[in-house]
């Protein structure tokens, strides 16, 4: 049995989740609902997490682009996302949801923008406001 | 000079003041909305990280798409919105307020029948919680550093250290891992964190970011860049232990140390503050001691979530309108207090006249294992609940309908249970 | 016995025998050996100092006890002012230097100033309490006293022509023991007579005038010409004015050698070329001593004395509007600080301290808790307003002591083209008008004996500030912002400080490129979040205005960039 936090809402339900010797059954303890059991199993399996950072935007009123993954990819390819994503440049203007990168790392979920961000004509940079 | 005439003025466009304008201009007031900075949304701008909306969306959303789904209403809804206005002062007039505000266009004057204070919080800063040594760059408020990384695309430092363990300190730990830069620790000067469990777990274990606890960081050390942290072990008090002082070598300190509600304006006009919530007194509908002055969100007091943000800006909207628009009548007030481990109850006061269903916000003073938390009217017991355990770090929401009449003072009061009757429940 | 025997058998006493004393020819006493106590390295100082007896205390007793630290000095290499042969070089930009670079362009001087540091007033002209002083504990006799007097009445006239806020409040000094009456009574008549204005106050009188004092107090003496001025405000003012006079103005550029021939100062070199001034005006600070060295001419050591002070959040100063001090809690007194107090400044803050340790470390501006503590633990005695919890900053500077105590301003002895204006510790502030003015009128002499020096016909004694918005009528302030919308952005919140003011701070006669320059030039930053919220804002204004990316800007020069890079995805505008 592991013990860990379930990080879906902010209750924090303290788990305790395993393979009972058999195993083939699977056992949670702590979980105040049914998602929390089904977060154990992925946790202890294959845990995912959903990836929010920046992409670099040139020729937008801010420097960077909030973007996050459409859906959860492997915890494992954290850090190999955030490569993948660091090589990207955006062209404002972008509109909130819209999709950056379809089917990033080929893990079947898209880069989509959490943010908008306008576009800033030639030579009106000093009237912007970086925010 | 500009005069401008209105029902209801919002002073702050973050979350709270979204709402509050939102449900104002729902109920039928004419609404301005007046933001400091450039565009809307407040902190959630910089807020990229998901997890927001739960509570009222049923989604896991980042900042920004938290504050999107309001600033789409916002668009439609014909509330006036002025940005980079900054609001100087409020005068209290005979029909209302008055707002001095200044900004691009010159200096202007809103008159407004109610106010709504919606002007969230600022950060303690490092000699604040008594840190000393020069001042080098490469020591910032989490906050800032959150600005730097996701609206500016900046890395505040490349071997961080972090001190304080709530929420933002825990978020920038993780974000700052992911974009290179090695964070040595989080130091928490009290024996337990102060942020959420779940933000402990993905933010600092995922990425094997150690969290030191009864520690601080106490001197900085470089004159033109930090170059490293003096870190102490701390006793019950939080105060540094002598002899335990241990040198870390870093170039950014990163302050995670608590929130502080912004109330200037309130200060100005002449309202005193909470000691507890370090906001000003409200009422059920988060009206202030003086008629038609509203205050909500994290300036009314420090809230971990920002759904109940939301939910006190529209009950703030709505009280705003009703003032407006006469419909709230002046009624007596019964206090309400708190007894027990209980940090705060918010609102400190109800208007007689109540006859809703009632939001209160509760925070533990302490940590605590299970505990009953018994509302009492006089000799009437309105509610006991046990609670599993409660968290100071996080604040409780309690629906309460209450009886049309208040004849007495709302009492609160948290019971933690004996230890060993734990297992007999 | 001679005095040298004396003072030799004193330092046994209090050093074993690892110190020596020695007479100079020019009538200095020379202190040698080594002692891993800095403690004592300053009690055998004084003991030589002590009834004058010598022209000056050279103490070289080599400290073993730690590393004392090199000057900083900038990384900059360049030949930006190599060749220069300006009339007058000055060394050091602090209120010393930046009021006599003023000073010297009322004569038709060609006049360069040099400064180590990145921006004017880094030093001790930034690091005090703002206090103008009315001049209380000083000795007749004393340069101190003499310049005190004369500088702190130029300060109006002054403080009006360099568009510098100074108020002239008064100070209270305040007295518990009821025994000290009869005593304090007769004191208004003892200063008058030394040329201070003074007046006694009752209880009932004080507790009227200074509400939230506490009642423990019993009478007070009021001296009515004290005031506070913003200290590095009137220093920038004074180094602007100077620039906008014709002076040159140098930053980065630390003085590293002299070269002499006989009993003349030929060349001075720098990290940024060599320079050759006919007169060299010593305006060094802490580090005068070491310049009075190079050149030959040193009469006087610097003792490094640290000083703390820390300052309120605007709302803790609401019912207090003056200066005050008290003499009831004397055992924590030190001997040589004005004993510190509670000080408004010229910007509505409450300021307290400062107190006063002795240092080796002539550039450690550290502040420390205990510190800290121990001043607020004071002055809640006399106010129950001062709370810690009100404080928004601490911050250190380092007075330029000399074991005399008193101000070194003199011409050359050894050397003949140099004039010292060294040991400027307090009143140093207060002093700095009159000083300047005498010494740039020994430097214009200097020059003199080489060439005809006329006046300066065309020199314009007004500044021209930048607009302080917040202070303005709203009338005022909607017209300039019709002029300017950028004066109608309001980017510090705390302080109220527009896009246009910190525009105005980066395009003034002394360059201004950092978070730090434009925070003491107009204020953003200085509030109860520190720069929490404007910090990245002014950030990039400076990016935009300098056209760097900003993780070039700095907060306060090379080495101190605010940030480490961009991000992995970070990009430009």
């Amino acid at each position: 049995m592991k013990e860990f936090v379930c990080i879906l809402c902010p209750n924090g339900c303290r788990l305790r989740a395993g393979f009972e010797p058999d195993g083939e059954t699977f056992r949670v303890e702590g979980n105040s609902c049914p998602r929390g059991a089904a977060f154990a199993r992925t946790e202890l399996t294959a845990p995912v997490r959903t990836l929010t950072t920046t992409v670099r935007a040139v020729g937008g009123e801010r420097p960077v682009l909030a973007v996050r993954t459409a859906g959860e990819i492997p915890r494992a390819k954290l850090m190999e996302a955030m490569e993948a994503i660091s090589r990207l440049t955006v062209r404002p203007p972008v509109r909130r949801g819209e999709v950056i990168v379809h089917n990033l790392l080929g893990a079947g979920i898209d880069l989509i923008a959490t943010d908008d961000l306008a576009a800033v004509l030639q030579g009106g940079l000093k009237d912007v406001t970086p925010l | 000079m500009k005069q401008y005439y209105t029902d209801v003025a919002v002073v702050g466009g973050g979350p709270a003041g979204l709402a509050a304008a939102l449900t104002a201009n729902r109920e039928g007031a004419q609404v301005m909305l007046l933001e400091r900075e450039g565009r809307l949304g407040g902190i959630l701008k910089q807020c990229i990280h998901d997890g927001f909306g739960l509570v009222r969306f049923g989604e896991k959303l980042t900042g920004p798409e938290y504050a999107g789904r309001f600033l789409d209403q916002i668009a439609e809804s014909g509330i006036e919105v002025m940005t980079l206005a900054f609001v100087s002062g409020i005068d209290r007039t005979g029909s209302g307020y008055q707002l001095r505000v200044i900004c691009r266009e010159g200096l202007c004057v809103i008159h407004a029948r109610a106010v709504v204070l919606s002007t969230g919080c600022r950060e303690r800063t490092a000699k604040q919680v008594s840190i000393h040594g020069d001042r080098p760059s490469g020591v910032l408020t989490a906050g800032a550093a959150q600005h730097y990384v996701n609206l500016l695309g900046q890395l505040p430092g490349r071997r961080c250290v972090i001190l304080g363990s709530g929420d933002i300190g825990l978020i920038m730990a993780r974000r700052l891992t992911l974009e290179g830069a090695e964070v040595l620790g989080v130091y928490e000067a009290k024996p337990e964190p102060s942020g959420l469990a779940r933000n402990i777990a993905q933010c600092l274990t995922d990425f094997d970011i150690p969290l030191y606890t009864s520690r601080t960081v106490t001197r900085v050390f470089g004159s033109e860049r930090l170059e490293a942290v003096e870190v102490c072990e701390t006793d019950s008090q939080m105060r540094p232990v002598p002899g335990t002082a241990q040198r870390i070598p870093c170039d950014a300190l990163i302050l995670s140390v608590g929130l502080i509600p912004e109330n200037e304006l309130a200060l100005g006009l002449g309202l005193s503050l909470d000691p507890r919530t370090k906001g000003p007194q409200c009422d059920q509908r988060m009206q202030t001691e003086l008629p038609g002055l509203f205050c909500c969100g994290n300036a009314l007091h420090v809230s971990d979530l920002v759904d109940y943000v939301s939910e006190s800006g529209e009950t703030a909207g709505r009280g705003a309108a009703d003032f407006a628009r006469g419909r709230l009548p002046q009624a007596k007030t019964v206090p309400v207090q708190a007894e027990g481990p209980l940090a705060y109850v918010l609102p400190q006061r109800l208007s007689a006249d109540n006859q809703e269903k009632t939001v209160f916000y509760f925070r533990a003073g302490k940590s605590c294992g299970p505990a009953v938390l018994r509302v009492r009217c006089g000799e009437t017991e309105l509610l006991r609940r046990r609670y599993r355990a409660l968290r100071p770090p996080e604040m409780e929401r309690l629906v309460l309908e209450l009886p049309a009449e208040l004849p007495a003072a709302l009492q609160f009061s948290l019971e933690p249970e004996e230890p060993g009757e734990e297992g007999k429940q | 016995m001679t005095r040298l025997d004396k003072l030799n058998r004193a330092l046994e006493e209090l050093c074993g025998g690892s110190v020596r004393a020695q007479a100079e020819e020019d009538g200095c006493v020379r202190l040698t050996g080594s002692l891993d106590n800095w403690e004592k390295i300053v009690q055998a100082g004084y003991l030589a100092a002590r009834g004058k007896k010598w022209r000056g205390v050279l103490n070289d007793i080599r400290f073993t006890g730690q590393e004392i630290p090199p000057m900083r000095t900038p990384a900059l290499q360049d030949n930006a002012i190599d060749g220069a042969q300006p009339d007058v070089l000055v060394i050091g930009a602090g209120i010393v230097g930046c009021a006599i670079a003023r000073e010297l362009r009322r004569y038709d001087l060609d006049v360069l100033l040099v400064e180590k540091e990145h921006d004017v007033a880094m030093q001790t002209s930034s690091r005090n309490d703002g206090m103008v002083h009315p001049g209380i504990d000083l000795k007749r006799g004393q340069l101190k006293q003499r310049y005190n007097a004369r500088g702190n009445a130029m300060y109006d006239a002054l403080c009006r022509e360099l568009g510098v806020k100074f108020k002239r409040c008064g100070q209270y000094l305040c007295f518990e023991e009821r025994a000290m009456r009869p005593a304090v009574l007769l004191m208004p008549l003892y200063f008058r007579l030394k040329g201070i204005p003074c007046r006694y106050l009752g209880e009932q009188a004080l507790h009227q005038a200074v509400p939230g004092l506490s009642s423990s107090l019993r009478f007070a003496l009021f001296f009515p010409t004290a005031g506070t001025v913003c200290p590095y405000g009137l220093t920038i003012a004074y180094a602007e004015n100077a620039v906008q006079n014709g002076a040159r103005l140098s930053l980065d550029t630390a003085v590293l050698d002299m070269q002499r021939e006989g009993r003349f100062i030929r060349a001075v070199q720098t990290n940024r070329g060599t320079v050759y001034p006919k007169v060299v005006v010593n305006a060094a600070g802490v580090f005068s001593d070491r310049i009075a060295e190079m050149a030959g001419d040193r009469f006087f050591t610097i003792h490094p004395r640290r000083g703390t002070n820390s300052i309120l959040d605007k709302r803790a100063s609401e019912s207090l509007h003056d200066i005050v001090s008290t003499m009831g809690a004397l055992k924590t007194r030190s001997a040589h600080t004005k004993g510190g107090g509670i000080v408004l400044t010229a910007d509505g803050n409450l300021l307290v301290g400062p107190d006063a340790v002795e240092t080796w470390m002539r550039e450690d501006f550290s502040t420390d808790a205990a510190g800290v503590r121990a001043v607020f633990d004071r002055h809640s005695e006399t106010s129950p307003q001062v709370k810690q919890q009100d404080l928004i900053a601490s911050f250190s500077g380092v007075r330029a002591a000399t074991y005399e105590e008193d101000f070194y301003i003199a011409r050359g002895i050894h050397t003949h083209n140099i004039v010292h204006a060294a040991g400027i510790q307090s009143p140093g502030l207060t002093a700095a008008p009159a000083i300047a003015v005498d010494v740039a009128s020994m430097a214009a002499q200097l020059v003199a004996e080489t060439r005809a020096v006329g006046q300066n016909p065309n020199f314009d004694p007004v500044r021209i500030p930048i607009p302080l918005l917040r202070e303005m009528s709203p009338q005022q302030r909607d017209q300039l912002i019709a002029q300017n919308p950028d004066y109608g952005e309001i980017i510090c919140r705390c302080e109220e400080v527009s896009r246009g003011e910190v525009l105005d701070a980066l395009r003034r006669p002394v360059p201004c490129d950092t978070v730090d320059g434009v925070k003491r030039r107009v204020r953003a930053g200085m509030g109860r979040c520190q720069g929490g919220f404007c910090g990245p804002l002014v950030a990039g204004i400076i990016a935009q205005e300098l056209g760097i990316p900003l993780e070039q800007v700095t907060k306060k020069g090379r080495g101190s960039e605010l940030t480490a890079g961009r991000t992995k995805g970070g990009g430009s505008l």
